[in-house]
């Protein structure tokens, strides 16, 4: 620092215009702005949106589970989202809750990552870093892996909830039959859906790609939340690897055995 | 030996830089890359040239002048070692280097390898000091200190302020520098009088210099004072336990 403090005249007295008059060692200083909202409140966005995230596709993976059991307990657990807490909140009120807050999450998750990401190449200049180490694959994924997770999300959306554009041609969309009774096909549209080898392969593809966004974003929360202990650290590196490979596991063995025929 | 090298010249804040090659014949293993540039210097002004401009001081890796990029990695092949202790000898199969200035927005390059880090000033000055007359050193017995805290407290304070991370984070982010001082600060009896007011001048110094942390990690592994990456976490904690404790409160 010492050549810049000898050699940096103040730059407030050097009009912009003036370029001629700005010559030898002089530096100008980036024009400085204090960025609204600051990096910390977008980091502490993207840690508590995309925990709720990772919350959601973890019970997500459980309630996926239940195909293992058949066609009766997967269509079941179905039916008692639509009618939880019948007739407190209204028919689907616990589920549109849910879907209202899922949504509301995922776009403040993309809107701060998006920021950040901006951020970060402008602060960074005009040469990128290159040569860097490997273990910096997960942190330098996770942009490409959240659009192919967006993409994901909406295929899977048109596909299983709305029936619309990607369905299989068995699609049944659930018909509400009485004041809590529905008559619920999912078991049906799954295996529909999952028959189609390049639907099947997809989505155990995405499977890993949610498994990769995961084990880097569950790491990403303890840092952005300030957890320093090591032992907390450690633990949470722990779980948070657990947790991804439960879902890799759980949800990406699901469209293979669908596939070979192993679950029908 | 016979090094090989690639240089960024750049004639000042304003001109292009271009890469310009050189070659040391008379290269000797028990050369630091700071050495070889002394050397270099040599030969070019003999021929009549304009030395190649690069920081540096004690040589010994605790003033934080020196740092460049080498081959891609701030500082040198070396981990955890500033660029005037990367000696030649502990990487003999490389012969050929690539020798550019810290890349970052916040460090605008002076000439050839010297840039200029008032980037970090700028966070020191917002949280880098105590605002308190401590007077002559007190008896060691006067201000007592759990012995742990007073180790770690040295360990964050290790930090030379070279700037490596900077240089080494794609995001252009100083978190890993921003945490060093914060931790080292609010674990000393003094500094942690002011413990919450400095992580909020901190962190906005912060946002005005610099980018955001993705995590990436490249700035614990470069950094010559090998402060670790909890550093980041320590910047997001502090911050967030000023938000929590109130703006009417200091410590």
């Amino acid at each position: 620092m010492s050549v810049a403090d000898q050699t940096t005249s103040p730059t407030d007295q050097i009009a912009t215009t003036d370029r001629e008059a700005i010559r030898g060692d002089a530096v100008v200083a980036p024009s400085l702005r204090r960025p609204r909202p600051s990096n910390i409140t977008l980091k502490v966005i993207m840690a508590v949106t995309g925990s709720i995230f990772a919350a959601f596709v973890l019970v997500h993976m459980i309630g996926n589970l239940k195909a293992f059991m058949g066609p009766e307990e997967f269509n079941s657990y179905a039916r008692f989202l639509r009618v939880v807490a019948y007739p407190l909140v209204p028919y689907e009120g616990v589920l549109w809750i849910l879907r209202i807050a899922l949504l509301v999450c995922l776009a403040a998750h993309i809107w701060a990552g998006t920021l950040i990401w901006i951020r970060g190449r402008r602060a960074r200049g005009s040469f990128r870093r290159r040569a860097m180490a490997a273990s910096t694959w997960g942190a330098r994924s996770m942009l490409g892996s959240g659009i192919l997770l967006l993409i994901f999300i909406v295929v899977h959306l048109l596909d299983l909830t709305l029936g619309a554009g990607v369905q299989s041609s068995g699609f049944e969309a659930p018909v509400r039959t009485g004041e809590a009774a529905v008559d619920i096909h999912a078991y049906q549209n799954l295996i529909a859906s999952l028959s189609r080898p390049p639907m099947a392969i997809f989505y155990s593809l995405m499977m890993l790609v949610i498994g990769i966004h995961l084990a880097q974003g569950i790491w990403n929360v303890i840092n952005d939340l300030g957890g320093t202990g090591p032992r907390l650290r450690r633990i949470w590196l722990g779980i948070g690897l657990l947790i991804s490979l439960a879902i890799v596991i759980g949800n990406g063995a699901l469209p293979i055995l669908i596939l070979t025929g192993v679950i029908s | 030996m016979r090094i090989e090298l690639e240089i960024w010249r750049q004639n000042g804040p304003h001109e292009d830089g271009h890469f310009e090659h050189h070659r040391v014949d008379d290269a000797t293993p028990e050369m630091s890359l700071l050495e070889l540039l002394d050397r270099l210097n040599d030969q070019i002004v003999e021929q009549g040239g304009e030395p190649v401009v690069f920081e540096s001081d004690c040589r010994e890796g605790v003033c934080g002048s020196c740092g460049f990029v080498v081959n891609g990695t701030p500082h040198g092949p070396v981990p955890h070692t500033p660029a005037c202790r990367q000696h030649l000898r502990a990487f003999p199969g490389v012969t050929r280097f690539r020798l550019e200035p810290f890349r970052s927005a916040a460090f605008p390059v002076i000439r050839d390898l010297a840039v200029d880090r008032s980037g970090l000033d700028a966070l020191i000055r917002a949280g880098g000091t105590v605002n308190v007359m401590t007077g002559t050193a007190p008896d060691a017995d006067a201000i007592p200190q759990p012995h742990q805290e007073a180790e770690q407290a040295l360990d964050f304070a290790a930090c030379i302020g070279c700037g490596a991370c900077v240089a080494a984070c794609p995001n252009g982010s100083a978190m890993l520098f921003a945490g060093a001082e914060l931790v080292h600060l609010a674990k000393m009896p003094q500094g942690h009088q002011q413990r919450g007011r400095r992580a909020r001048q901190m962190v906005e110094a912060l946002d005005e210099h610099f980018g955001p942390c993705s995590l990436y990690g490249e700035c614990a592994r470069v950094c010559p004072a090998g402060i670790p990456l909890s550093a980041v976490a320590a910047v997001n904690r502090e911050r967030l336990r000023a938000t929590f404790r109130g703006k009417a409160k200091d410590n």
